[in-house]
């Protein structure tokens, strides 16, 4: 076969993948511009009249379905997790690397976390937040995304701060740094490359968590992954497609537009995790 | 100060480091871990939450003559089998043949990327409307093109639908893993197959493939244990429909505590769910001594 051939081919196949894989987003994209009419009297990918009708609507049905509480839970609750994870595993992460502590027993065992279903946790984990009245509360489920994400942060960190050169750490101990200082002034500015990675990957799965959600939350807390799908239940009967679409679009925007811009981040992180884990 | 209080401070040091990690850990899942195994062996409801009576086997017991029990137990290992193998099959596919366009614009693999960034649930929902009898894209097409539409969520059906939804979102990743380990391969390699005079197949075959081993492997196991706990795209797509034929593990013990309201029982499977995951965690340790 000749070259440009098998290139084409190539393009072929790649242009394809997209399309099949990126499917369900595309159409249900196509589906948020059409008219309520529209979608009964054709369900084809071509829009007659492009309409933003749809989004318009959602925002007109606050009182039954308020999406901008959903996407704002699922902003503090996805913050708020990542940061958790990546304050508890940074330091511990470089009392391992460079301590030695813990590396024998904690590493393994947060590691192979990712492993186990966490599911396996949930029940008692329900019953320990009724009695502590962390049900349905941003903070309460905040601190499960942080389970979540720990295992990712403790072995990108691990690696990454092996990685750092000694000598930079040794001098700012002989200026008499104590550790905290060390690790807030030194370590953690060599590592803002490796800290922005885990942070771009633990907000996505902090955002796209939904087992938790829907287990720990009611209304209060209740997250854009879990809140999109109350749409269907607040519709009654007749569910109405467009704005529905509508919905899953704006849920599924910040973390789709984040891995567009920060995919490098995001493909090094996830192989890397991989890799290592 | 001498060689011995200097490591004895860089321990306690350490100690601080790592406390509250372990701490929190603790908490979050040493308890419920305990609780989990106190509840399996007790007679315990929602009235008697805080004095479970310990009883015995009797939930394990319970959860092993379930018929349902263990038609999840297959579902999940059926599903996570069948869908890491097809990712996993699929990616190196791609990975291999894709590999010339990649390595001349990385940027495309933004675009192969996309897929994993969307909530699996919202993935689930949005094959709601795809696959919709009336209102669905699939549907539409396939009675179009072919004067008739499978019913996607029937008895038999359920299954490959749920197989193909999870295959298509989560085959990039197969494939991002895969084509970081195909780059990784040494130029120097290559060129020496080259020099052996191996051909693009003979070199696939025998250089590419084997030093992607461990990647491969990698790469399936992380997938087969995603998939084997499948709960989010299922529950949001058919629930537990099509006659129970979609209820993954994960499922039988949401169902079971929430639906049923047998603590016991869900606990005692989530138990029995923990002790598969260790086998499998031993497997892959063995693997990756190998």
């Amino acid at each position: 076969m000749s070259r440009r051939l098998v290139d084409g081919l190539r393009w072929a196949v790649f242009i394809l993948s997209v399309l099949a894989m990126n499917f369900p987003v595309i159409s249900t994209f196509v589906t948020s511009l059409k008219s309520e009419a529209e979608i009964s009297a054709s369900p084809s990918l071509w829009v007659e009249r492009p309409t933003w009708e749809n989004y318009r609507a959602i925002f007109a049905m606050q009182d039954r379905f308020d999406i901008l509480h959903f996407l704002a839970n699922s902003l503090i609750e996805s913050l708020l997790g990542s940061v958790f994870a990546i304050g508890l595993a940074f330091p511990a992460a470089y009392a391992m690397a460079r301590n030695g502590v813990g590396r024998k027993w904690l590493a393994p065992l947060v590691v192979n976390l990712r492993a186990v279903p966490l599911i396996i946790f949930a029940i008692p984990i329900y019953l320990m937040y009724q009695r502590l009245q962390l049900l349905d509360t941003r903070l309460g489920l905040a601190l499960i995304l942080c389970v979540v994400n720990v295992p990712l942060a403790l072995v990108l960190f691990l690696t990454a701060i092996a990685e750092l050169p000694l000598e930079i750490e040794d001098a700012a101990r002989v200026d008499g740094a104590t550790t905290l200082r060390l690790l807030v002034h030194v370590v953690a500015p060599m590592s803002l490359n490796i800290v922005a990675a885990a942070s771009v990957l633990a907000f996505i799965y902090s955002w796209n968590e939904f087992l938790f959600g829907l287990m720990l939350t009611t209304s209060r807390a209740t997250p854009v992954s879990v809140g999109a799908s109350f749409f269907f239940a607040a519709s009654g009967g007749g569910v109405r497609w467009g704005v529905a679409a509508a919905v899953m679009i704006l849920a599924t925007l910040p973390p789709l537009l984040l891995g567009l811009f920060a995919y490098r981040l995001i493909g090094k992180s996830m192989t890397a995790g991989a890799v290592k884990g | 100060m001498t060689r011995s209080a200097f490591q004895r401070s860089q321990r306690r040091e350490g100690f601080a480091l790592i406390a509250p990690l372990t701490g929190f850990l603790l908490v979050l899942l040493g308890f419920p871990l305990l609780l989990d195994l106190v509840y399996s062996i007790s007679k315990v409801g929602f009235e008697t939450i805080r004095a479970p009576e310990i009883t015995g086997l009797g939930n394990y017991a319970k959860a092993l003559a379930d018929r349902e029990f263990w038609s999840a137990a297959w579902f999940s290992l059926r599903f996570g089998l069948l869908v890491s193998g097809i990712e996993l099959t699929v990616g190196l596919a791609l990975a291999i043949f894709l590999e010339p366009l990649l390595a001349k614009r990385p940027w495309l693999m933004a675009f192969l990327m996309l897929p994993m960034m969307v909530a699996p649930a919202l993935v689930g929902l949005m094959y709601r409307l795809i696959l919709h009898e009336f209102v669905g894209v699939a549907p539409y097409y396939l009675s179009l093109w072919f004067g008739d539409s499978p019913a996607f969520f029937s008895n038999d059906n359920a299954f490959k639908t749920l197989v193909a939804v999870e295959s298509l979102q989560w085959t990039p990743f197969a494939l991002l893993i895969l084509h970081a380990a195909h780059s990784a391969i040494p130029l120097e390699v290559r060129e020496a197959a080259a020099l052996d005079g191996a051909g693009e197949w003979k070199r696939l075959a025998y250089v590419d493939l084997p030093l992607m081993g461990p990647a491969i492997a990698v790469t399936f196991f992380i997938r087969f244990i995603d998939s084997f706990r499948v709960f989010d795209n299922v529950y949001t797509l058919v629930g537990a429909g099509a006659g129970g034929a979609t209820t993954s593990m994960s499922i039988y013990i949401y169902q079971a505590f929430f639906k049923v309201g047998d603590i016991g029982l869900a606990v005692a499977a989530s138990m029995l769910l923990l002790a598969g995951s260790f086998v499998v965690l031993y497997a892959l340790n063995w693997a990756a001594r190998r």
